[in-house]
C-alpha cells in the first residue's frame, strides 16, 4: 500500500516533469512518457545520476535540449538542488504526508494553490511557460487532426468543440429500429389500424401511421483528472465541456483519488468561468489515482443515471493505484446495468503502449470498445461507437 | 549503480573504452527498451568506437553503414548480383525455361547482395550492432527511408517481396550536426551527447590508449589539451587528435612536455593554418608552461 503510494508520486511526478520539458519545446510525447516510466523501472532508483542520465537519453533529442532538461530534472527531482532528499523521498523511505509535497517547488512568478496549481495554469496559460512555441507545418486542419492532444495548443481548442458539437448532433438525432405510433408517418400501422377499424364496424376510417422513435440515448462521461492524465485532461474536459453543452442526455464526473459530478458545473457557463468554479470544486485535481474506488462510489451513489438506453465513457490510462479486484467489480455493475461500456485511453495513440498496467489489465475483459483519445481523429472515430 | 549498468561499463572498458555511467546507461537503456541509440558530439570524441567496442563486448558482428551525401536506399540495402546473373543466363541460354522462368530465377535471394541495412536484419545467430555512421551527411529523402526500417525492422524489395527482420540489431546512429535530424528520427531514438572528456576522462583514454606513455607526459598531454579546448580555434582537437599526438611524441621518446617537441609535433592535433599560426605565437611568447594546466 506505502509502496503503491510511492508508485503513484513517482509516476505523476515523471508525467508532470514529461509535461514541463515538452512546454519547453522538447520532443515529449507520451510515447516519451512511457519510456521515461519504464526507464525507472530499469535504473537504480537510489542512484540519483544514474535517473538523470537514464532520463536525459529518453527525453532529450538534441544538444540544445540539455541545458533545459537539467535545470527542469533539478526542480522535479531535486538532483543536486536544494532538496537533495526529496528523490529518496519520493522512492523509499518515508511516504511524503499528501500528494502535494510533489508539486515542483513553484517559481517565483507562480502562486502556489495547491491541487488546483495546474487547473490555474491552464486559465492563464500565459502565466508561467506557457504553451509549447508554433510547431511547424501544424496549422492545418490535416496536421491538427493527427496531433496529440498533448501537444494541442489553446487556440486549437475550438476544433475539439467542433467534434463534439457534430457528435451531440448525431446522437440526439439518431433514428433507432424501434417505431412508435404518430399520426403523421411514413409506415401505415395496420395492426393498429385494423384494431381501431373493429371498433366502427370494419372500416379503416383512420388510418394509423408509425415513425421511426428517436431512442433517447444517454451518456456518462467519467473523466480521470489525474496526475498522469495532466497531458490530456484540459483538452478532454473541452470535449465533454462541448458535449455537455450540445447534449441533454449527458452527465459528466470527474475522479482521481475520489468522484465529482461536475454536470452542473459545465452546463450553461462560459468554458473559462466552468473551469474556474472546477477548480474551486473538484478534490484531488491532477493527484493519484483510484479508479476502482471511484467507479464503486459512483456506481453506488448515482444508480439511476445508467440504464440499458446509456453509453458510459471512461476516460482514464488505466495507472491505477487502487485494487485490480475493485476496479473489475466495479466494472461488472457497470456492464451489467449499462448498455454499453467504452474505455478510451490517450496512451493507446502512442504506437508502443499496450495496456499493460495492472488497472488496464483489470478493466479490459468487461468494456465493449477499447480506443484511444489522444487527437482529433480517434475522437471522431468515437462517434462510431456511440450506439446502442 | 544497476549491476547490468556496471557490467556493460566493465564491459566495454575491458576493449579499451573508457566509459562513463552516463555512456553506459546510454547504451544499457537502448538495448533494454530496444531503440536505436543516436550519439552526437564533436568531431573526434569516441562516437564512432562505442558501435565497434559495443559489437566486440557483446561478442556480436559489426555492420556498418557508412553515410555519405547521395546513399540512396538501394545501396544501403541490397544490389543485385549482377555478374552472377550474367552467368546464369549464359548458362540457361539452350535450356527449356521460359523468359518468365528465368527471369523468377535470376531475381530471387540467391542473386541478392545484401547491403548493410539488409544484412544487419537478416543476420543468422545472434543480433548484431548496426552501426549507421555520420547520418547527417545523407540527405533527407534517405533519412525518412531509414526511419521507416528503423521502425518496421522490415524491407520490401520489389521482385522478392517483404522480408521480415529475423531479429532487431542493436542500433548506433552518429551525427556530427552538419544537418539537422529530422524530429522523427530523434524521437525514434535515445539520445547521447558526448563532450570533450574531462581532465580525469582523458587521461584515462590515454593512459589506456598509448602503450607505454609515462606517467608525467600523459598527465601534461591532458592537461594541455583542457588548456587548447577553452582558445578559441578553428578546429578543435577531439580525442582522436589526443592520441595521434600522445603516440607520435611516444615515438620521439619525449618524457615530457618540452618547447622544442611540441613544436615538432603541433600538426598532430591542430589541423588549421590560423589555429598553427596562433600556437605558434603562444609558443613563441614562452607560455608553454601557463598552458599546462595545474592539477585542480
Ligand atoms: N572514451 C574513450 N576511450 C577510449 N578511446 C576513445 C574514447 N573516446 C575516443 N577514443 C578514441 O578516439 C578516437 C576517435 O574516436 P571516434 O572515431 O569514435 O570519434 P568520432 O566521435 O566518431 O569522430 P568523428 O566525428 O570524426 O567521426 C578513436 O581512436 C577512439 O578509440
Ligand atoms: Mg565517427
Amino acid at each position: 500500500m506505502m509502496e503503491s503510494t510511492h508508485q503513484r508520486d513517482l509516476l505523476t511526478t515523471t508525467v508532470r516533469f514529461c509535461r514541463a520539458l515538452r512546454e519547453r519545446g522538447l520532443l515529449v510525447t507520451p510515447a516519451e512518457a512511457i519510456d521515461a516510466v519504464k526507464t525507472l523501472n530499469l535504473v537504480d532508483l537510489g542512484d540519483r545520476q544514474e535517473v538523470y542520465w537514464g532520463l536525459r537519453s529518453v527525453l532529450t533529442s538534441r544538444v540544445e535540449d540539455l541545458p533545459i532538461f537539467e535545470e527542469l530534472f533539478e526542480t522535479f527531482w531535486g538532483f543536486n538542488g536544494s532538496s537533495p532528499q526529496s528523490l529518496k523521498g519520493l522512492l523509499g523511505g518515508m511516504p511524503p504526508p499528501t500528494t502535494e509535497v510533489q508539486e515542483p517547488p513553484p517559481t517565483p512568478k507562480r502562486p502556489t494553490k495547491g491541487m488546483a496549481l495546474s487547473l490555474e495554469r491552464w486559465l492563464n496559460p500565459d502565466e508561467g511557460q506557457g504553451e509549447p512555441i508554433g510547431l511547424p507545418g501544424m496549422s492545418d486542419q490535416e496536421a491538427l487532426i493527427d496531433k496529440d492532444f498533448s501537444i494541442f495548443g489553446a487556440e486549437e481548442l475550438e476544433e475539439i468543440t467542433k467534434v463534439a458539437t457534430r457528435i451531440a448532433r448525431r446522437l440526439a438525432a439518431r433514428p433507432s429500429r424501434r417505431r412508435k405510433p404518430t399520426r403523421k408517418g411514413q409506415w401505415v400501422d395496420l395492426r393498429r389500424t385494423f384494431r381501431r377499424s373493429l371498433k366502427t364496424g370494419g372500416d379503416p376510417i383512420e388510418l394509423t401511421f408509425q415513425e421511426r422513435k428517436t431512442r433517447k440515448t444517454k451518456l456518462v462521461t467519467l473523466c480521470d483528472v489525474s496526475g498522469s492524465m495532466d497531458l490530456y485532461s484540459r483538452f478532454l474536459l473541452q470535449f465533454l465541456y462541448a458535449l455537455q453543452n450540445s447534449f441533454a442526455r449527458v452527465e459528466t464526473f470527474t475522479f482521481s483519488t475520489s468522484l465529482s459530478r461536475i454536470t452542473d458545473h459545465l452546463k450553461g457557463h462560459p468554458y473559462l468561468s466552468a473551469l474556474g468554479r472546477l477548480s474551486g470544486d473538484v478534490r484531488d485535481w491532477s493527484g493519484g489515482t483510484r479508479i476502482g474506488p471511484s467507479l464503486t462510489t459512483f456506481n453506488k451513489e448515482w444508480p439511476s443515471l445508467v440504464d440499458k438506453r446509456t453509453i458510459v465513457i471512461i476516460l482514464s490510462d488505466g495507472w491505477d493505484t487502487g485494487e485490480p479486484e475493485e476496479l473489475a467489480e466495479a466494472l461488472v455493475t457497470l456492464k451489467k446495468r449499462s448498455g454499453r461500456l467504452i474505455w478510451l485511453n490517450p496512451l493507446l495513440g502512442s504506437p508502443t503502449y499496450q495496456p499493460l498496467t495492472r488497472g488496464m489489465q483489470a478493466a479490459l475483459p468487461y468494456v465493449d470498445v477499447f480506443a484511444s483519445a489522444h487527437n482529433l481523429a480517434s475522437l471522431k472515430t468515437l462517434e462510431r461507437h456511440l450506439y446502442l | 549503480m544497476r549491476e547490468e549498468i556496471r557490467k556493460i561499463q566493465e564491459l566495454m572498458e575491458q576493449e579499451a573504452y573508457i566509459t562513463d555511467p552516463a555512456i553506459a546507461t546510454s547504451v544499457y537503456l537502448a538495448m533494454a527498451l530496444k531503440k536505436p541509440l543516436l550519439i552526437e558530439g564533436h568531431a573526434g570524441v569516441g562516437k564512432t568506437e562505442i558501435a565497434k567496442v559495443l559489437a566486440r563486448a557483446l561478442d556480436t558482428n559489426l555492420i556498418r553503414l557508412q553515410c555519405y551525401e547521395g546513399l540512396d536506399a538501394t545501396t544501403a540495402l541490397y544490389e543485385w548480383n549482377y555478374s552472377k546473373q550474367l552467368l546464369r543466363i549464359k548458362l540457361e541460354e539452350a535450356s527449356a525455361h521460359s523468359a518468365e522462368e528465368k527471369e523468377a530465377v535470376i531475381f530471387s535471394e540467391p542473386f541478392l547482395l545484401k547491403r548493410p541495412l539488409l544484412q544487419a536484419i537478416t543476420q543468422d545467430g545472434q543480433a548484431p550492432v548496426l552501426l549507421i555512421d555520420e547520418v547527417d551527411r545523407s540527405d533527407e529523402e534517405f533519412e525518412s527511408f531509414l526511419l521507416e526500417v528503423l521502425s518496421d525492422f522490415q524491407v520490401t524489395i520489389p521482385e522478392i517481396g517483404t522480408i521480415k527482420a529475423t531479429h532487431h540489431p542493436y542500433v548506433v546512429l552518429t551525427s556530427n550536426r552538419s544537418r539537422e535530424l529530422s524530429d522523427a528520427l530523434r524521437r525514434r531514438c535515445l539520445y547521447l551527447w558526448i563532450d570533450y572528456p574531462s581532465l580525469a576522462k582523458e587521461l584515462k583514454i590515454v593512459q589506456t590508449k598509448v602503450p607505454g606513455i609515462n606517467e608525467q607526459l600523459a598527465g601534461e598531454i591532458a592537461r594541455f589539451m583542457q588548456t587548447v579546448r577553452k582558445m578559441k580555434l578553428n578546429k578543435v582537437p577531439g580525442v582522436a587528435e589526443t592520441l595521434d599526438w600522445a603516440t607520435a611524441l611516444v615515438a620521439l621518446h619525449a618524457s615530457y612536455l618540452g618547447d622544442e617537441v611540441v613544436r615538432e609535433t603541433l600538426g598532430c592535433f591542430v589541423k588549421d593554418k590560423g589555429d598553427l599560426r596562433k600556437f605558434q605565437a603562444e609558443l613563441d611568447a614562452g607560455h608553454l608552461a601557463g598552458m599546462i594546466t595545474p592539477l585542480p
